[in-house]
């Protein structure tokens, strides 16, 4: 009874506590996996919202509409992924008072890098969170100290994310795997898998071009005469080559990983999503070498 | 350069597309004959126009390419039957609207492609063909297809010919036009949805009219036109097949649109016969 008591009256302490700390600042994240991010850096103090946040639908194609370029006008700060990837948002932000953050140009890479989807890179968020701090700290200078120490929270809370992955590479260095299209490579590439697949034709599957026969005459040998353990395929693209690649994985008993290109609604955090992306590979590649 | 590079027959796309290619071709030359004598070139296109929104609805429901283009283009045919034939002059006007309508659909369904269905390479592959990454079953079907085409054909073939050339001796003759032209608006329905299938929806005219017309240029008799613009098409189509295989070295690790190719050889073909006939 008085147990009782006391907890709810510390509930009630505790309440009031996260009743007070009002957001002071609204930041949008483009892709949902950004927006993720700046939500652990900024705690209660800041307001994020995502643009891009649709498993469905593919990221490349989103299509502007009048609410996405209010939300963006009422930024404070925004991270967009850059590398033309969501091009159409540099348009939105010019002349809004919001800082922007471009993974892109945290990670100081040229424009001609051919693939964008740089959030799969173990290197790319920890530089992310470090810039959304940065930006956080200037905008609202009161809550600095809590920004820059939620940055040491996040790289710490990457460990398990990031362990997971040398001890697939400690195990599986060098393995041939194929893929439908570029937006798992930096992962699998941190994985120590070496991706079989022409890079032409991932790049033709991701920008809808026609692909070369040459190219899709390799990818089919690949997955017909088991020369690859695994077949990566994108869950948020649906064409006619990627499914047909997809079942002649299957015919040839080959693990299928199926991978999101934007964070999924069932996962936790960001974090959680790579790791659970990484285990999963791993049962993979367990499996296809019994 | 060897003329076949190791590898070309061997390669799976490149059986599947010379097999798309074979059967749009064949059909689509000769029953282009028709549309030629019949002054339904814009007929022909705005079926084409309107099955890329049977095309575009394919890949909305995951049903196969074929089914899609085929139904819309019959659904156009009926439509260009109903609205338009009453007075000859008005037939033009009915076949821009029937197409406009069609476009329209296809815009808006090539919009839930991309935003509900994540389909990127929607809208190109329907408009202006990707032969290499037609699904693996989609050569047999169109085979098939054409086949039976050009099974349709040869059945109504002597009425045709003669309702075509002139309508009113047909009439007196005991032929029923009217349902013979809808018999054969079904196949040119057929016709551009298998060249839809090689070439895209907006270019499958050129592989009806062009062979076609060329053909008619040099052949003595209706019926010899029909044979040389079914061999002209699939001069045109395996050309354009075996070019675009040939440019992936061109462009380093691409290749350039078969349906470019195609319809560059259309035109050339196209262009020899005149030249041809003049001299």
């Amino acid at each position: 009874m008085r147990w009782g008591m006391l907890a709810s009256a510390a509930a009630l302490v505790l309440g009031a506590g996260a009743a007070q700390a009002q957001p002071v600042l609204h930041a949008v994240g483009i892709e949902n996996e950004y927006a993720d991010v700046m939500s652990q850096i900024g705690g209660p103090y800041v307001r994020v919202s995502a643009i891009v946040t649709d498993p469905n639908t593919d990221p490349h194609e989103f299509e502007i509409s009048p609410q996405v370029a209010g939300e963006l006008a009422s930024a404070d700060v925004v991270v967009e992924n850059g590398l033309g990837y969501d091009g159409w948002a540099d348009k939105l932000l010019s002349g809004t008072h919001a800082t922007v953050i471009s993974a892109q140009r945290v990670r100081n890479l040229p424009n001609s890098t051919p693939n964008p989807h740089l959030w799969y890179d173990p290197a790319t968020m920890p530089a992310v969170a470090k810039a959304v701090a940065d930006a956080f700290a200037t905008k609202d200078p009161a809550h600095a100290a809590y920004y820059q120490g939620q940055v040491t929270v996040f790289d710490a809370s990457l460990k398990p994310w990031l362990d997971e992955l040398a001890q697939v590479k400690a195990h599986y260095a060098g393995t041939p795997v194929a893929v439908s299209e570029p937006v798992a490579d930096y992962l699998l590439q941190a994985a120590g898998m070496k991706i079989l697949t022409p890079f032409t034709l991932e790049e033709a599957a991701m920008n809808g071009t026609d692909p070369a026969p040459q190219d899709v005459s390799t990818q089919q040998d690949l997955l017909v005469s088991r020369k690859v353990a695994v077949y990566v395929f994108n869950q948020q693209v649906q064409d006619t080559l990627s499914d047909s690649f997809r079942a002649l994985a299957q015919q040839s008993n080959l693990r299928v990983l199926g991978v999101y290109e934007t964070m999924p609604k069932r996962a936790k955090s960001y974090q959680n999503w790579m790791l659970g992306e990484t285990k999963t590979l791993a049962e993979d590649l367990a499996a296809g070498g019994q | 350069m060897m003329l076949l590079q190791p590898g070309f027959l061997a390669s799976v796309p490149v059986q599947n597309a010379l097999l798309i290619g074979a059967g749009a071709a064949l059909l689509s030359g000769a029953a282009g004959v028709f549309t030629v004598l019949r002054s339904q070139s814009f007929a022909g296109h705005a079926l084409a126009d309107v099955s890329s929104a049977g095309g575009a609805m394919a890949y909305l429901l995951g049903i196969s390419p074929l089914l899609g283009f085929f139904s819309l283009s019959v659904l156009g045919a009926l439509a260009l039957e109903v609205i338009g034939t009453r007075r000859a002059a008005e037939r033009d006007l009915a076949a821009g609207i029937v197409l406009g309508a069609g476009m329209g659909g296809t815009a808006l369904l090539l919009y839930l492609d991309v935003t509900v269905k994540g389909s990127a390479g929607a809208a190109v592959s329907v408009m202006f063909g990707s032969l290499f990454a037609a699904p693996p079953g989609l050569g047999v079907a169109v085979a098939l297809g054409a086949l039976a085409g050009l099974l349709g054909l040869g059945l109504i073939y002597r009425p045709l010919l003669l309702a075509s050339l002139d309508s009113e001796l047909a009439k007196a003759d005991g032929v029923n036009t009217r349902l013979l032209g809808t018999a054969y608006l079904l196949l040119l329905a057929l016709a551009v949805t298998l060249s839809a299938m090689a070439v895209g929806a907006i270019l499958s005219t050129a592989l009806l009219i062009g062979p076609a017309a060329a053909a008619l240029r040099l052949a003595h008799s209706p019926a010899a036109a029909m044979g040389l613009a079914a061999l002209l098409g699939l001069f045109c189509a395996w050309g354009g097949v075996w070019l675009a295989y040939q440019s992936y070295g061109w462009t380093p690790g691409h290749v350039w649109p078969v349906s470019f190719f195609i319809t560059a050889l259309v035109l050339a073909v196209y262009a020899v016969a005149s030249l041809v006939r003049r001299g």
